[in-house]
């Protein structure tokens, strides 16, 4: 079996603020093996974000600190890197994408100059030729028409989804292992998220690029993952190969977020399923399973303990239950 | 004189970051740029208070802007009770001619007496005296006195026509707003201190034959101040109807607004019941603001020669008499007024700043 | 970009007229009769005709605006009430160069210190670099003009006392002469003239910094892997710049109105100190002259901050 590209190990991360230590990424871990797609689900606040800004270092400190864990990128862990060293890895290794892309591209810059950058950079021996070069070939693999005038456009001259795939030309400019991509089509239309996300699953395919894909959205991830972790509460509380999420959810948030989904062949006057309760509190965390206040199989042994990651007897699908289905 | 840049809106802050303390993580979260989840506003979980109220609390939260408060509270009642209270301590001595000469005489700003002149604090003297024998200490309350009339007498026109037009221009558009907007342009050349000196110095002399038989008035070039305040006023109201069209417009969004107008309210009731009360954080931070503004521009307008004359009072006129001498002889009767006239702008400055960020803490960072 | 040039040409030539209508208004609705006291003690109905005649003030007022204008349009200001004969022009020539050194100076130096320090502070925001230098700022930024002018003239003279160094307090070199007794004079009016412009452009270049350092698109530039410092001086600069370039307008107004104090204190003779001379002189045409030179070089000030504005954001560009 092929080494592990990405090996994550008991991160913590947290934010120190004026009204306590939120507890944002709380002992969580995974792994990415070379080429594969791993999405990462779960709804606001759960930790999903952090955890990708806390591969990529990009958390904010102050107020934000990796307290403990080891992030292993090929062997080696990057929370003991230099910033230098980092710095060398992101945007080639390790690149990202983000959430909104009507603002992450620099207004004043045309965005063959932002692609070329990237290039650049990272590419110390290429030239100015070559790197042009490269950009309009970025453009083309990202299926932007007309790609030798496009570069020397602005932002703002592009639509929401045009600049995403901007975003993604950039991001892989450099060929990197390892794409995160941060809810990467939730600001976009319907029709634009399938594109994009169709771009990205070919992508990844032709050039072996592993995908971290970060959503709250079940069904792009039916799309384009093999592999998901379903967080909560800054914990991963189930991780299955896609088919078994979807066809035999272990742990009851998960089976809670998939009766939630609305669907079209419902009977008219069903009622929408949701999932009752209030989103847990990262400062003062519970004792006891995470979940408790809100799952409708809790019982005493859930208050008392955390229950870890377990298997549920179904290969390699674990979840952080007592009581899985 | 305070710089107004017509193209940056309220918050041009440059503040030191707020003491305000995080009230929740998600609001932190929220805010929080390199930390990006998709986060939607929590439930509050304190209890909520009316948004009037919320920012009443920010503001008291602001300790330079409370003191602030404090101290302009302390000088307006310093010019309204302490010259009769001056006026009352003191004990009298006798004069060469044998007369008794008691505080209300000593203690008032506009007697001369060079027998006086240039006298360091004392007991009799609280503050001293200037070049001919003057209290400094009534001179100063006797100019704080103008410069507070003409900032109220300003700011009063400023808002009156400020908020009608800029209210009107943003709530109809149309020809209203290209009216304000190139008496706007016009305006913008024109600072207002400039402007001042401009009116002052053509109708200024004319002025003060004409006008110090109106009753309040009076003599000492106080007429030349009702043009001051004409030209103060002229020039900021733009300014400050250019804000309230921003924020008109801003609030006009609203769906709130639209719901109103499909109930049927009048244009009227509108724009009173909605828009208005809704503007009163602007006004107020604007208005604080131009306070400061024009108790410089006064002050200046004074220094210069063109305001307060002689035996008259003002900051600028007190600053100016001994300026040029500075190098001679007592530096305290300028230093006097100036360090007065620092800490009152200080003061309108902070407090200010400290009602902006109260009412709007996007604004700073 | 054409059209919105053209536009604002329009705007711009709309304000210039009614800039010099009112400052033709108030020379026009002036009290007193300028011939009159011209002629003082020799008062001859016949002359009295002749130079009204002569200064064109026996047309009716809206032609009396047209001459104004045209005249201007030939730089023509007039000649002085007091000083018969005496073209305005020649009166005002020997304090213009000195304002407008004063002037470029000031300006020069304001956006000179207060972007570096602005940009500076934003970078180390919140600690005692940022706090120490936006408190000065503050203080610097609300005490008026005058006041720290007569501060810094009372330093000089006190200094010159302990040290014998022989400063002149008042007073200005040569325009545009730059030997050590010219800058001796020189060098305090226009520090302390551009301290406190300097002051309120580092405050805004702060917070224009730090709102461009929240943006999403530093966050990419980082995850980029770009090095910080070309995050900082390439990425987040270049967008903190443009929303100071529009202070330059209004800079010039704070200028100009500054000018009447340093001159003042410090004994200069520019523009400023002219027209405090002609105000109680009574000498209108040169009032005129003086203020419309003002407002116009204000509003042109303002027209060039919006065109480079417009060719620095290409947000702008584009419509």
């Amino acid at each position: 079996m092929a080494a592990n590209l990405l090996e994550v190990d008991n991160l913590k991360t947290y934010f120190y603020t004026r009204s306590g230590v939120v507890k944002a990424v709380n002992d969580v871990s995974f792994t990415i093996k070379p080429g594969e797609t791993l999405g990462v689900v779960g709804e606001s606040g759960c930790g999903k974000s952090v955890t990708a800004l806390s591969v990529m270092r990009l958390i904010a400190n102050p107020p934000g600190k990796i307290v403990d864990g080891h992030i292993n990128f090929n062997g080696e862990d990057l929370l003991e890197k230099s910033t230098e060293e980092l710095s060398d890895i992101r945007g080639s290794k390790i690149s990202m994408i983000f959430q909104d892309p009507m603002t992450s591209l620099n207004p004043v810059f045309t965005i063959g100059y932002q692609i070329a950058e990237t290039v650049k950079r990272h590419r110390k021996d290429v030239t100015n030729d070559q790197a042009w070069k490269r950009t309009l070939e970025m453009l083309d693999l990202v299926h932007i028409p007309d790609a030798k005038r496009r570069a020397k456009s602005y932002p703002h001259e592009f639509s929401g989804g045009m600049r995403q795939r901007v975003m993604i030309a950039i991001a892989l400019a450099c060929n990197p292992q390892l794409l995160i991509a941060d809810e990467p089509t939730t600001a976009l239309d319907v029709t634009i998220q399938a594109q994009v996300l169709e771009l990205m699953k070919g992508l990844s395919q032709k050039y072996g690029t592993a995908v971290m894909l970060i959503t709250h959205d079940l069904g792009v991830v039916a799309g384009i993952c093999q592999h998901v972790n379903v967080m909560y509460a800054g914990h991963i509380i189930e991780s299955a190969s896609v088919k078994h999420i979807f066809e035999t959810p272990a742990h009851p948030y998960t089976v809670g977020l998939l009766q939630s989904i609305p669907r079209l062949d419902e009977h008219h006057g069903a009622r929408l399923t949701s999932i009752p309760g209030q989103p847990p509190d990262l400062i003062n965390p519970l004792v006891g399973c995470p979940y408790g206040p809100r799952c409708p199989k809790v019982q005493a042994r859930c208050r008392k303990e955390q229950p870890e990651l377990m298997s549920v007897g179904r290969g390699e699908q674990v979840a952080a239950c007592f009581y899985p289905d | 004189m305070s710089i107004q840049d017509k193209n940056t809106e309220m918050n041009d802050s440059g503040e030191l970051l707020s003491t305000a303390p995080i009230s929740s993580p998600d609001q932190y979260l929220h805010e929080n740029p390199l930390y990006v989840d998709n986060q939607e506003k929590k439930p509050d979980q304190q209890k909520s208070l009316k948004p009037f109220q919320q920012s009443i609390r920010r503001f008291l939260r602001d300790k330079r802007a409370v003191i602030s408060l404090g101290i302009i509270v302390f000088l307006i009642l310093l010019t309204i009770v302490g010259p009769p209270i001056y006026q009352h301590i003191g004990i009298p001595y006798t004069n060469d001619a044998g007369k008794q000469v008691g505080p209300e005489v000593y203690h008032n700003p506009f007697r001369h007496d060079l027998d006086f002149a240039d006298k360091p604090i004392s007991a009799r003297f609280w503050l001293g005296t200037d070049s001919v024998g003057a209290d400094l200490l009534a001179r100063l309350m006797q100019s704080l006195l103008i410069s507070i009339s003409v900032a109220t007498a300003v700011e009063i026109i400023d808002i009156l026509f400020g908020v009608t037009i800029g209210v009107l221009a943003g709530y109809y558009g149309g020809w209203i707003d290209q009216i304000l907007a190139r008496i706007t342009d016009v305006m913008f050349a024109f600072p207002g201190l400039l402007f001042a000196i401009l009116l002052t110095g053509i109708f200024g002399p004319a002025s003060d034959l004409f006008l110090d038989k109106l009753p309040i008035i009076g003599q000492y070039g106080n007429a030349r101040l009702i043009i001051v305040s004409i030209a103060f006023a002229l020039t900021s109201w733009p300014m400050m109807a250019r804000y309230v069209r921003g924020q008109t417009l801003q609030i006009k969004a609203n769906q709130f607004i639209e719901a109103a107008r499909t109930v049927g309210s009048s244009d009227f009731k509108v724009i009173t019941r909605h828009i208005v009360p809704n503007l009163f954080s602007i006004v107020i931070v604007a208005s604080t603001l131009n306070i400061a503004g024009t108790i410089i521009g006064e002050a200046g307008i004074s220094l210069l020669g063109l305001g307060v004359q002689d035996p008259g009072s003002s900051l600028g006129l007190m600053i100016a008499e001994r300026a040029q001498a500075i190098e001679t002889s007592h530096p305290w009767e300028v230093l006097l007024p100036c360090i007065v006239l620092a800490i009152i702008v200080l003061a309108f400055s902070f407090l200010g700043d400290g009602l902006r960020d109260a009412f709007d803490p996007r604004s700073k960072d | 970009m054409i059209q919105f040039l053209l536009k604002r040409l329009i705007g711009l030539i709309f304000v210039i007229i009614c800039v010099t209508f009112i400052t033709f208004i108030m020379g026009y609705l002036a009290p007193g009769d300028p011939i009159h006291s011209m002629m003082g003690q020799h008062f001859n109905a016949k002359l009295y005709m002749q130079l009204r005649h002569l200064y064109g003030l026996d047309l009716p007022w809206y032609q009396q605006y047209f001459n104004f204008l045209v005249h201007i349009l030939h730089f023509d200001f007039g000649y002085s009430y007091k000083q018969q004969q005496m073209p305005v022009i020649s009166i005002i020539a020997t304090n213009l160069p000195v304002t407008l050194e004063l002037g470029f100076w000031a300006l020069v130096l304001q956006f000179l210190i207060g972007i570096p320090l602005g940009i500076l502070c934003a970078i180390k925001a919140n600690t005692w670099i940022d706090t120490a230098n936006m408190g000065t700022a503050l203080f610097l930024y609300a005490i008026p003009v005058f006041v720290s002018a007569v501060f810094v003239r009372f330093a000089i003279a006190q200094i010159d006392q302990l040290t014998g160094a022989g400063w002149p307090p008042t007073g200005w070199g040569d325009p545009w002469q730059y030997t050590w007794p010219d800058i001796q004079t020189k060098l305090a009016p226009i520090l302390i003239f551009a301290i406190g412009g300097a002051a309120y452009i580092a405050r805004l270049a702060r917070t224009s910094m730090l709102e461009v350092l929240r943006q999403d698109y530093i966050r990419t530039a980082r995850a980029k892997g770009l090095r910080e410092r070309i995050v900082i001086y390439r990425h987040a600069l270049r967008n903190a710049l443009i929303p100071l370039v529009t202070t330059f307008g209004s800079s010039l107004g704070f200028i100009v109105v500054g000018a009447f104090f340093i001159e003042n204190i410090f004994n200069i003779h520019g523009l400023g100190s002219i027209t405090m001379t002609s105000v109680t002189g009574r000498d209108y045409p040169i009032i005129q002259a003086t203020v419309l030179l003002l407002t116009i070089a204000i509003v042109l000030g303002n027209l060039l901050s919006d065109i480079l504005y417009m060719i620095i954001d290409p947000r702008i560009k584009a419509e």
